[in-house]
């Protein structure tokens, strides 16, 4: 089943197109990530899909009904976690979660119950108390998950939930979406770290410049590109001939030497891990760390588009 | 409703930085009731006392009843009939005013009204003024009845002049204003509110929809399933409850202060004019919370608007007193509106309907200004949306 599905979503700031016909689809149970650098759109089609924006073509469809400003019974199942938090400083940790599950549970035993599991869910049992300006910045980001999900939605959208995050709680706020999946919500997650996406999404769109230039599993994304392999070797110099040399091995697409750092990419179903280790020892050169990767999200949008992710 | 009792919450939470203003405006109304009430001391009239030394070398009926017709008036000093004596209980203030009657005084008055009494004063002492009227009017009563009653003995004409002095008129003052000291301290205490009501509903209301129209806040409360108009319904409802309880307090506090006085002025009016006066603050409120952000630059704002419109407006002022180019200004301002109602309430007179259509004149005007600063506020409110 269809939760979202956007078709062919067009948005204009003047002569800027911030959406390019961006058609989406999100199935039911699904992580959908949505990845690109800064200003590729990723929060314009989020608003767009939330009707906080209007759009100037296009359809957004949710639970298979048209969303509009006032299409409350479709809001009543969405629960959205925005990138900068947004909580009131006047309220305590209960207060808070309690007064956004209210905007959607009138029930007041019904809301203390779910507002119970919140707290126990993002671990800020030891802070209910407290008020935001106590709290650090990870304890911050979960209180605002927290106030986003306490009415259990059925569609969860997150934009951007860990940004200036510590790993610790990075890693709690992405077990935590894990576990939000486990239990059945379909949730959208928008990033511009490629880890976390690949991390824990199940279905992944990069997008750029407003358009879609990828979709599909994070294997499917990977199977797109000619790259296969990636060597990093930390080494102090390398001559011109050396890294002439380096390039003539077997299926090497590139070799470039930078910041002390060699990086070697080889071509699918080729393993050239051995050979540049031969080609250390036989030239005698000094290194440090040599590590093989396979291609990241971020090799995806390098060879499609030309540019970092985080450009 | 759940955001009705998020507002009210903002405000319970405001109470402290309100609280301050509250402190201020009620002390310095505390100041302004009780030098009221002082001064309403001075209402009645009472005559001093002078302290006189009365000599007197005969003792004649006339002279005896001319010591107890002075006696209600002044309180006697014993000094004996030495210059330097009196010279001195006069340098020194033991008496203000000696009076030497010679031997054969009564008989030279009753015969060819000759008064050759000798009189010693402190030199502009205003009782001394009291005790030459009684001085005239006794002997000048005294040589009238020796002059057409020549058979009177100066013991009749001693009685008669007694009666003819203890007997007094009662005079009782209509005035429309009598009750205008009572009047002055409502008129001035209400005039007063303009600057605490202003300020606590701006740092009051405004803090709510500096917290509201939070960028992401805002965002949750419209993806939320509440009904747009329930949202709006529920933030007016409880800036009316807040604003209720403001002007409720600032006027039940004006009628508490002035609860020893009489309230002869007409209070429905200065409460009339002070709830319409909060409808516009709601608005002005609602507009600096549309277009200011920082909440620490609100008390500054608060503060601007509160005590720049009061002072402009002749709320600490009388508006008489105060420069018409500087009036002129105010009248730009719903202030200067609401301090005119309180004055013109002020006179007003028994059922005149020329001076109640200036009152509601001005009402309406304050009126006007809410329904201005509204407009504008939700202007600004959509187009800030609009940009969110």
């Amino acid at each position: 089943m269809t939760i979202v599905e956007t078709q062919n979503l067009v948005k204009r700031y003047g002569d800027l197109v911030a959406l390019d016909h961006l058609s989406l689809e999100v199935k039911e149970g699904e992580i959908f990530g949505l990845l690109g650098p800064n200003g590729s759109g990723k929060s314009t089609s989020l608003n767009c899909i939330l009707s906080l924006l209007s759009f100037d073509k296009g359809e957004v469809k949710i639970f298979g009904k048209t969303m509009k400003p006032d299409a409350y019974s479709i809001k009543r199942n969405i629960g959205i976690v925005m990138q900068n938090v947004a909580v009131f400083d006047e309220l305590t940790v209960y207060e808070n979660i309690d007064y956004f599950c209210s905007l959607y549970v009138p029930d007041k035993k019904q809301r203390k119950q779910l507002v119970d599991e919140a707290i126990d869910f993002v671990e800020l049992g030891e802070f209910r108390k407290f008020y935001p300006k106590k709290l650090s910045g990870g304890l911050l980001r979960r209180l605002n998950i927290a106030c986003g999900i306490a009415h259990q939605p059925k569609l969860i959208i997150l934009d951007e939930p860990t940004v200036a995050v510590d790993p610790q709680s990075r890693n709690k706020i992405l077990e935590g979406i894990k576990q939000l999946h486990k239990q059945g919500a379909t949730i959208i997650y928008t990033s511009h770290y490629m880890e976390e996406v690949e991390q824990i999404c199940t279905q992944i769109v990069i997008i750029d410049k407003g358009r879609v230039i990828a979709s599909g599993t994070k294997e499917e994304l990977k199977a797109m590109i000619s790259m296969g392999e990636k060597i990093t070797v930390e080494t102090f110099s390398i001559s011109s001939d050396q890294m002439t040399a380096l390039r003539r091995l077997p299926g090497v697409i590139t070799a470039e030497y930078a910041d002390e750092r060699l990086v070697i990419k080889s071509e699918k179903e080729t393993n050239n891990l051995a050979a540049v280790l031969d080609f250390f020892k036989n030239e005698s050169i000094t290194f440090g760390r040599i590590y093989s990767e396979l291609p990241t999200l971020n090799d995806v949008f390098l060879e499609i588009t030309g540019k970092q992710l985080r450009d | 409703m759940p955001i009705f009792k998020l507002c009210l919450k903002i405000f319970r939470k405001n109470w402290s930085s309100i609280g301050v203003f509250l402190v201020i405006f009620v002390s310095l109304s505390c100041i302004f009731a009780f030098s009221y009430s002082q001064s309403s001391l001075s209402k009645g009239f009472t005559q001093e006392r002078a302290k006189v030394a009365l000599i007197s070398k005969e003792k004649t009926p006339l002279t005896e009843g001319f010591r107890m017709a002075l006696a209600k008036n002044a309180d006697f000093v014993t000094l004996p009939d030495q210059t330097e004596k009196m010279q001195d209980a006069l340098f020194f203030r033991k008496v203000t005013y000696i009076l030497v009657i010679p031997k054969g005084f009564t008989k030279d008055a009753l015969n060819d009204g000759t008064m050759k009494m000798e009189k010693r004063v402190v030199p502009g002492s205003a009782e001394n003024a009291y005790i030459d009227s009684i001085v005239r009017q006794y002997w000048h009563l005294a040589t009238v009845y020796a002059a057409h009653e020549p058979n009177l003995s100066e013991t009749q004409i001693a009685d008669h002049v007694k009666r003819d002095l203890s007997t007094s008129t009662p005079v009782v003052m209509h005035d429309q204003h009598a009750a205008s000291a009572d009047s002055n301290f409502i008129t001035g205490y209400f005039n007063f509110v303009a600057y605490g009501l202003t300020i606590v509903m701006i740092v009051g209301i405004a803090a709510v929809f500096i917290v509201l129209n939070r960028q992401d806040i805002n965002r949750r409360i419209i993806c939320s399933p509440i009904h747009s108009i329930s949202v709006n319904l529920q933030i007016f409802l409880a800036i009316i409850i807040f604003a209720l309880f403001c002007w409720t307090g600032f006027s039940g506090l004006g009628i508490f202060l002035n609860l020893k006085n009489q309230i002869t002025a007409p209070i429905g009016y200065y409460l009339l004019n002070s709830v319409v006066f909060t409808l516009c603050l709601s608005s002005i409120s609602y507009l600096i919370g549309n277009l200011v952000s920082n909440r620490q630059a609100l008390s500054a704002i608060a503060n601007v608007i509160g005590l720049g419109s009061a002072f402009l407006s002749g709320a600490f002022v009388p508006q008489e007193l105060m420069n018409q180019t500087v009036l002129k200004i105010a009248s730009f301002t719903p202030t200067y509106w609401y301090v005119t109602a309180n004055n013109r309430i002020a006179g007003l007179g028994a059922g005149n309907w020329a001076e109640t259509k200036s009152i509601l004149n001005d009402m309406a005007i304050v009126l006007a200004f809410a329904v201005a600063f509204l407009i504008l506020s939700l202007v600004i409110g959509k187009r800030r949306r609009m940009y969110a």
